[in-house]
Parts: C-alpha cells; structure tokens; sequence
C-alpha cells in the first residue's frame, strides 16, 4: 500500500519533471543551429514545456550542441556543474558523441561523455531539428522512468 | 443561406460538433485530447499492421494535414519508430501515394520487418569492442584517512 502511494508519488514527480524540461541556452558549432530551429515555430519545443533558459543554475538539461574543443572543455564542466540537481545532458551530433570529423584532431575532446555523463546521444552531423526533438522526447520517457521517492522511501 | 451561415461563423460551430461526434462523443473526445492533446476531424486513410491509424485533412495548414493516431494498445507510450517504413513516405510527404494505393513498391523476402526504438528497456542496443583498449584509464587512489 505505501509501496503503491510512493510509486504514484514518482509519477506525479515525473510528469511535473518531464512537462518542464528547460534546456541551457548552450551553442558550440554549426549544431546549434538545428537547435534553433527547435525553438522556431515549425518545430516548436515550447509545446513540450521544453524552454531555453539562459542561466544554467534554472536549467535541467544541457543540450551539448557541437564539437567540444579542449579550451571549451572547462567552461562546459562549470556550466554542467553550476546546473541544480536533477539534470540530464543531451549529446548533439556526431562530434559531441565521439569527436566525429575533428576526433583525430590535436584540440578536440573525443566526445564529450569524456567531460559530462551523457543520458542521451542524438546521432547526425548534424541531427535534423526532428532528430534532436526526437531525443528530447526519449528524455522524457526517461525522466518518466526516474524512481525517486521509491529509492528514498526503501533506503 | 450560407453566406449567413458564413458571416455568423454557424459552419465553425458545425465542424466543432462534427470532430466531437467523429471522435466517438464526449468521453472519447476526452479521452482523445488527453492522450494526444488535439483533436481533429480528418478521413481515414489507412490502417498499417500494428493498428496505428493514418488520417488527412486538408483544411489543416500544410505539415499537420496527415497524421496518425497511435494504436490504442501502446496507450500513451506511443513513439514516433512506431511508424512502419512503408507509412513513413506517406506521413513526410514523401510520396502521396500510402502503400495500399502505390503499385511500385519494392518487395523482396529478404527485407526485414522494422522495429521500435528499444532504447531504455530489455531489448536495447549495447555496443561491446572485441579489441583490447588503446587508452589505459586513469584510476583515482582510493582516500586513505
């Protein structure tokens, strides 16, 4: 019964979650104009709850959107880590993946799960604005999926 | 008489009673707008094998006149790879042609059935490397106080 109250607990938690996914306003390359093109009425992201913020300590999601250089490397660190818990991190084409094109390239990061834990790659170079959307929305299922309260209540 | 009907917006008032009556009453309307938040009126294409159903109006601006309505038995974990290949032309304006109407559609035995995007359960994809590592990991020392 307590195990029932908490579970849909989490799902009021989830949905409340996954209705207001704000991305950090965060371009790096050539990627970030898909991004744009999201927010753009054709696409329109504002219909998933999804809006940019342009603070990082107000956003959930960091939508890495390019190739991540190592003199970007850093900067990209304290953004992630100035973001408030829970926040996920959306990897945008194929150079934020794994290095893409520049990966033998002496100043790129081969990826940049190799900086911040990724929950979701968007394959591309660079992914459709219908393929980024498509990964936002796989973020929702797996925000859908978080257990929250359950962990707490069985700890 | 439809001028007046017109210049009184009767006939919008019309077309909301007949999407409500098309999507099955009130409580289907409902239950339509709370598991794909829209509701509109629009003829039935077609129907692929998983039961998704296919949809056009052409009184709905250029790029939401087709569209699908999920399979009641996904409930609301519908997802956009639910869409078989051979509807997909279709639905992205593509082709006008849906696959039951177009005859020159290629068939071979060896082509495969498409599959959903199984991320996130059981059935995923999980790449493996058979080659040992070229990069030997840093491993932090473990705090001795």
């Amino acid at each position: 019964m307590a195990e029932y109250a908490v579970a849909r607990l989490d799902d009021l938690l989830n949905w409340g979650r996954k209705g207001s996914i704000w991305p950090m306003t965060f371009g790096l390359a050539c990627c970030a104009v898909e991004m744009m093109h999201i927010a753009a009425p054709r696409y329109d992201m504002d219909r998933y709850g999804v809006v940019f913020r342009a603070s990082p300590r107000q956003s959930d999601v960091m939508i890495v959107a390019g190739t991540l250089t190592n003199k970007m490397a850093p900067a990209l660190r304290k953004v992630y880590d100035q973001m408030p818990d829970p926040r996920w991190v959306i990897s945008m084409g194929s150079c934020a993946n794994g290095g893409g094109y520049y990966h033998y390239s002496y100043s790129v990061v081969r990826g940049c799960d190799r900086i911040v834990p990724v929950d979701i790659y968007v394959p591309g170079c660079p992914p459709t604005a219908e393929a980024l959307l498509y990964g936002v929305l796989q973020l929702q299922k797996k925000v859908k999926r978080m257990k929250t309260v359950q962990i707490w209540y069985r700890k | 008489m439809s001028n007046i009907t017109k210049f009184l917006a009767l006939d919008k008032v019309a077309t909301f009673f007949n999407i409500i009556k098309q999507n099955g009453g009130i409580r289907g309307s409902l239950y339509k707008l709370y598991r794909q938040d829209e509701l509109k009126d629009g003829t039935l294409v077609g129907e692929d094998k998983f039961g998704n159903k296919y949809f056009e109006n052409p009184r709905f601006f250029y790029g939401r006149n087709r569209w699908v309505e999920y399979s009641d038995k996904y409930n609301m974990n519908y997802d956009g790879s639910q869409v078989p290949a051979e509807w997909f032309g279709w639905l992205h304006y593509k082709t006008d042609l849906p696959p039951h109407l177009d005859p020159s559609r290629p068939k071979y035995k060896w082509m495969l059935d498409g599959n959903e995007n199984l991320s996130g359960t059981t059935g995923q994809y999980t790449p493996y490397s058979t080659t040992r590592p070229t990069v030997e990991p840093w491993q932090p020392k473990p705090r001795s106080s």
